[in-house]
């Protein structure tokens, strides 16, 4: 794959699945997606890595309730308002977003099908770079945009019922639309990117080398990384909490 | 999980779970001399391969709770109900963003 970002000489040998869903997930935010272009989501990979910096978002974070707190993001520029907003608060204080922000969002021009593939992108990016930084490595450059047109498909069996956004129940993809289900299960933590399936190609292909399978996760039987089972949740349970997720 | 929530892992009876804790800590909170310290710490005490799964691990986490925090949903009726007690012992529905 031309310009996917590599590891530096001289870095810990990385797993093979690992690195391949490493490389394939780079590929992924380069190109053309469900309802982004390349450049798009670029874009917004982009503006995740640089809210980590913004002087709002940080004020709202110290702030008992975020929602009480005005200002303008320090952006790149190259979003639009809304999508700033959206980008900023995913990445800086998800664990305060209600669904009354979402839907005000969506009311100001953001469809929910670019908003859940703006959560995948986010959560990719997010992925990707939290693993650099915990192995020492540098922050990767973006790669180029791939050139392409987005599907601007939306699943036939989309209704907005558990979550904040439509999703689609297990068994309801029509014969047209991948079905991530069959591939990586029907958890409601799979569902929630469901209205984009691909976007859930996208998390938890890279997500279940990073992790584990779904029939991995309980088979107690025998270890299937370096990390044991117990190792694995002890370490996954502290980062949770620490990021306040109650799911 | 109190161990999980407090970051004290003294209790939990997991190999290196001390140094899995503060690796997990230092990658989420830690400066850059933190993360080093951190991450020769259980290089040293687990190898290469654990270093790496653990890094895995951590951005892992660290990204689905974007998913969940940004969409929604909510936690499954079986795991709720298996889990209420536990819940309830441990104050988590004040994470519980749904019920705003």
């Amino acid at each position: 794959m031309p310009d996917t970002p590599k590891p530096p000489a001289g870095a810990i040998p990385i797993r093979e699945g690992l690195a391949r869903e490493c490389a394939r997930a780079w590929e992924r935010l380069a190109s053309p997606g469900t309802w982004w272009t390349g450049a798009q989501r670029l874009a917004i990979a982009s503006e995740a890595r640089h809210a980590q910096d913004c002087a709002l978002c940080k004020r709202r974070q110290d702030a008992l309730s975020p929602y009480a707190v005005n200002g303008e993001h320090d952006s790149l520029g190259t979003l639009a308002p809304a999508m700033v907003e959206i980008v900023h608060r995913i990445v800086t204080d998800a664990g305060r977003l209600t669904r009354k922000w979402l839907h005000s969002m969506l009311e100001g021009g953001v469809t929910e099908e670019e908003y859940i593939e703006t959560v995948g992108v986010i959560a990719v990016i997010t992925a990707l770079d939290t693993f650099d930084l915990s192995l020492g490595l540098p922050q990767c450059a973006l790669p180029p945009p791939r050139p392409g047109a987005p599907m601007r498909h939306r699943p036939s069996g989309a209704k907005r019922d558990i979550a904040w956004v439509s999703t689609i129940e297990p068994g309801a993809f029509g014969p047209a639309d991948p079905d991530p289900y069959k591939v990586h299960g029907n958890k409601n933590i799979h569902r929630a990117l469901s209205l984009v399936p691909q976007e859930v190609f996208n998390f938890f292909d890279l997500d279940v080398e990073l992790y584990l399978k779904d029939h991995e996760i309980r088979d107690f039987t025998r270890e299937y990384r370096a990390l044991s089972h117990a190792q694995i949740e002890l370490l996954a349970g502290r980062v949770s909490a620490l990021n306040g997720c109650y799911y | 999980m109190a161990s999980v929530l407090e970051g004290d892992a003294t209790r939990v009876g997991v190999a290196q779970g001390e140094v899995l804790v503060e690796f997990g800590e230092a990658m989420l909170r830690g400066d850059a001399q933190r993360r080093g310290r951190a991450r020769e710490t259980l290089r040293a005490a687990l190898g290469d391969g654990a270093l790496v799964d653990a890094a895995a691990v951590v951005a892992s986490f660290n990204a689905v709770v974007k998913v969940a925090d940004a969409s929604g949903i909510p936690l499954e009726d079986f795991k709720a109900d298996a889990t209420a007690d536990l819940r309830a012992e441990l104050g988590l529905e004040k994470l519980n963003h749904l019920a705003s």
